[in-house]
């Protein structure tokens, strides 16, 4: 007979466990409904925890990823303003030197000032810094660049340049004596001795502290790219040493023909660096635009890895709401149950 | 048939009646009494033609409580299971409080986070390898790592240690519960032999049996003698003859790398670990096991595992083109004298730490993070010393994402990347809390259901036993009645006489 008889123990704690198990219900639901999440991540998600985690992780290294691009950006305009602002300097050297007649008064005197003036610009622009560091310096960004060439005690690369004059012409090239030299002299001078002082070597031995080497950086997971540039470039070292030529060289008292030489070197020198420059602007240009692509592709994924966690983390809001609703009445109904059972004895019916 | 005689069926029935009124106050007084088996007064006609009570017997469900008994022991040893993975999977809960619909990351603490952190900080030097700042960062993160996987081995060694206790007190319980079984049981034996009443007897017997498979899993076999035997779920045997066997366990107080803890003995006999010819399968005994030789150390290993990667992957290699050994770089640990091989990271876990050469609160200078030269000039790859060199930051960002190789004992696999190695560690602890902890809810829905089985089937009705009392009122009224009628009788025949 299958008949089976309720215990008075068991019909109480049954609804007595029932009560408890809705509590404990009431009290995670509550959680998930304030936090929106799941109150207990990990026991919800078992073995996708490591994925879960994982994606977590990703987002984590994308958002610093992006602040650290931010930075290279930043040193990439800063490099970039000051390129423009090199190439400024040069133009206007240019159209200075075009304007002027050769052996017109005062023709030196405005050669002399415009070396100077462009040079110390260079210089200047070269060492440029962002956030402390040198922004053509390549990997040796904490030393500046380009030494100081009008410095108070002779920079190394003025101490050669005036040795080379010494010793190709046999005096400095302040004295009256300059006078005596041919155009073709002075055209061999440049093209041989000078031009040598600005070879790659003497380059980096006199004028540059600059690394050849290009900073690299990780702009993308698995992304390097190179976020620099050097003072080693061509363009400046066309630009110095046009520059230097009209500084040094310009002021002297030369005859017509071969100031205009020396004019002509310069111009062609600059114009060089101009076009030199214009290379190395649009090779950083490239490299900020890599760096941009890189942090909107970022910003995507980050938008779809939030979306992914947010699909593994996220306690659906309506769900919860009705099932708080359907907990709290099965709570209400268990209490009014208790209520009632305890009333169905026996005992409440018999006579007294 | 005289009047007399009437008069003594009347007597009976008083006795009767008062005992079947003693069995049911007895059982309504215990209807609250978790355990207890409703007595019934079994009444037979007499000699004489009246009622008497000739014995009580009590309501039993040998089934049932073999299978309270069964499931109690399962979800004593998902219990002890659970209760372990619960605080391991608190040292790698990360997301309990983030909000991620917001994108703000929870601050985790393990290894697996730990690694994405160092990672990030790693990103930011490449960005600005110059700033000692960020070079801070990067060994601020790396601490952070090192001191997670200290953490977790801690919590390893700690769980076990727990376990080894708690298996300590399981062992004494079990045999104090023997003790008293023994003392139940020969109760038990004496009463069936002389016809005593050993109801409340056997109540404490199934009670001490029920507790006992808490703790062990058991089978009983009842006896003809009234006496029952008991042997664990895998045959040893634990009672038998109204002899007990007695538990032996050795303690092991403290837990570190290569410990190993002693098993449970019954006999000169392991009734616990893998090498047992007959290990218990469930109770608190078994999981406390799992939990202490098995699981805790599997994730131990897995721990110590991504520690030597970490040693490895971060490791120095000889830049002058010589054959000097690869030594540990920006991780090492206490005594380290190279890189040892996956097959030899025992405790790498709870030694790993932050090389002090790298660590500017040591002494140590951040720079050598960026040009290397931890272990000497033959290791530095930043040759020419600018500050903004990043090719070692771009091979130590490039480690953590490429494939290594594990060792295979630690059960997630012999070739994957770092982050990869630690993401799956979450996962196997989490999914084993995960499983352990449905595995107890299901087990303790199972004793609930046959708990109330059992108590519907042998427990106390109020109801039933009211009834029976209203009809033995009725019995004691009627009975009294006739008392009245044969006394009336006896009168008129004195008063004729």
């Amino acid at each position: 007979m299958a008949t089976s008889t309720v215990s008075t123990l068991s019909l109480g704690a049954a609804m007595l466990s029932g009560v408890t198990r809705a509590q404990n219900q009431l009290t995670q639901l509550t959680t998930e409904a304030s936090s929106g999440q799941y109150a207990d991540l990990g026991l919800q998600l078992g073995d996708q925890s490591g994925y879960e985690l994982s994606l977590r992780n990703q987002t984590n290294l994308l958002q610093s990823l992006t602040t650290a691009n931010s930075l290279t950006v930043t040193n990439l305009k800063t490099a970039q303003a000051a390129l423009d602002s090199i190439r400024t300097t040069a133009e206007s050297a240019v159209s200075t030197l075009t304007s002027l007649t050769a052996g017109s008064s005062g023709a030196a005197s405005t050669l002399q000032d415009t070396g100077t003036n462009a040079l110390q610009e260079l210089i200047s622009d070269t060492n440029t810094s962002s956030n402390g560091q040198y922004v053509f310096g390549g990997e040796n960004s904490s030393v500046a660049p380009m030494a100081d060439y009008f410095s108070s005690t002779a920079s190394a690369a003025k101490t050669a340049i005036d040795a080379a004059f010494q010793s190709t012409f046999g005096f400095a090239p302040t004295s009256a004596s300059a006078a005596n030299i041919s155009a073709s002299q002075m055209q061999s001078f440049i093209s041989g001795t000078f031009a040598n002082l600005f070879s790659d070597a003497s380059w980096t031995s006199n004028w540059s502290s600059a690394s050849s080497a290009n900073v690299t950086t990780q702009i993308a997971p698995g992304e390097s790219a190179t976020t620099s540039t050097n003072a080693n470039q061509p363009g400046f070292q066309q630009l110095a040493e046009g520059y230097a030529m009209l500084a040094e060289f310009g002021g002297s008292s030369l005859s017509t023909e071969t100031q205009q030489t020396v004019v002509t070197a310069a111009s062609s020198l600059i114009n060089q660096g101009v076009s030199s420059l214009t290379t190395t602007e649009a090779t950083l240009g490239s490299a900020q635009t890599q760096v941009t692509d890189a942090t909107t592709s970022m910003s995507n994924q980050l938008t779809i890895l939030q979306t992914q966690i947010g699909n593994l983390d996220d306690v659906d809001a309506n769900s919860v709401a009705v099932q708080l609703n359907s907990l709290q009445t099965q709570l209400e109904t268990a209490y009014q149950l208790t209520a009632q059972l305890q009333k169905m004895s026996l005992a409440q019916y018999l006579p007294t | 048939m005289s009047l007399s005689t009437a008069l003594n069926i009347i007597n009976s029935a008083f006795v009767t009646n008062a005992a079947q009124s003693a069995v049911i106050a007895n059982n309504i007084s215990n209807a609250s009494t978790t355990g207890y088996n409703r007595e019934i007064a079994n009444a037979v006609t007499n000699y004489s033609g009246g009622a008497s009570v000739v014995s009580v017997t009590r309501e039993a469900n040998t089934a049932l409580i073999e299978q309270v008994n069964a499931s109690t022991s399962q979800a004593g040893y998902q219990q002890a299971l659970s209760d372990g993975l619960t605080t391991l999977a608190n040292t790698v809960s990360d997301s309990s409080s983030a909000t991620s619909s917001s994108g703000v990351l929870a601050a985790g603490n393990s290894p697996s986070a730990m690694l994405a952190n160092l990672q990030s900080a790693l990103e930011t030097y490449d960005a600005s390898p110059s700033s000692t700042s960020a070079g801070q960062g990067v060994v601020t993160a790396a601490q952070g790592l090192a001191s997670s996987l200290n953490t977790g081995a801690a919590a390893v060694y700690s769980v076990q240690e727990r376990a080894d206790s708690d298996m300590n007190s399981a062992v004494s319980t079990v045999n104090s519960l023997l003790t008293q079984f023994t003392s139940v049981n020969a109760t038990i034996v004496s009463g069936t032999a002389t016809g005593a009443d050993i109801s409340s007897a056997e109540d404490t017997r199934d009670s001490i049996l029920t507790q006992l498979s808490q703790e062990i899993g058991i089978s009983t076999v009842s006896n003809p003698d009234g006496s029952t035997s008991i042997y664990t779920d895998s045959g040893a045997t634990l009672f038998q003859g109204g002899q007990a066997s007695t538990l032996t366990f050795a303690p092991t107080a403290t837990y570190a790398a290569g410990v190993s803890g002693n098993q449970v003995m019954v006999d000169g006999v392991a009734i616990t670990g893998s090498s047992s010819p007959m290990a218990i399968q469930s109770g608190a005994l078994a999981g406390y096991e799992n939990l202490r030789d098995v699981v805790a150390p599997q994730y131990g290993a897995q721990l110590d595992q991504i520690a030597d990667g970490l040693v490895s992957a971060f490791s120095e290699s000889d830049q002058t083109g010589g054959t000097a050994a690869t030594l540990p770089g920006l991780f090492t640990f206490a005594g380290a004298t190279g890189v040892p091989p996956t097959s030899d990271a025992t405790g790498l876990a709870s030694e790993i730490e932050v090389n002090a050469a790298v660590d500017p609160s040591q002494g140590g200078d951040v720079n050598l993070l960026r040009d290397g030269g931890i272990n000497g000039s033959d290791y530095v790859y930043n040759a020419t010393g600018d500050a903004s060199y990043t090719g070692r930051i771009e091979d130590m960002i490039s480690v953590t994402t490429s494939t290594q190789s594990f060792s295979g004992a630690a059960g997630l696999g012999t070739s994957s990347s770092l982050s990869d190695y630690a993401d799956a560690s979450v996962s196997w602890l989490q999914s084993q809390n995960q499983q352990a902890s449905n595995q107890l809810d299901y087990q303790n829905s199972v004793v609930s259901q046959a708990t109330t089985a059992l108590s519907n089937a042998a427990g106390v009705n109020l109801d039933t036993e009211m009834t029976n009392m209203l009809t033995i009122e009725n019995s004691y009224t009627t009975t009294a009645k006739l008392l009245t009628t044969v006394n009336d009788m006896f009168t008129t025949l004195l008063d004729a006489v």
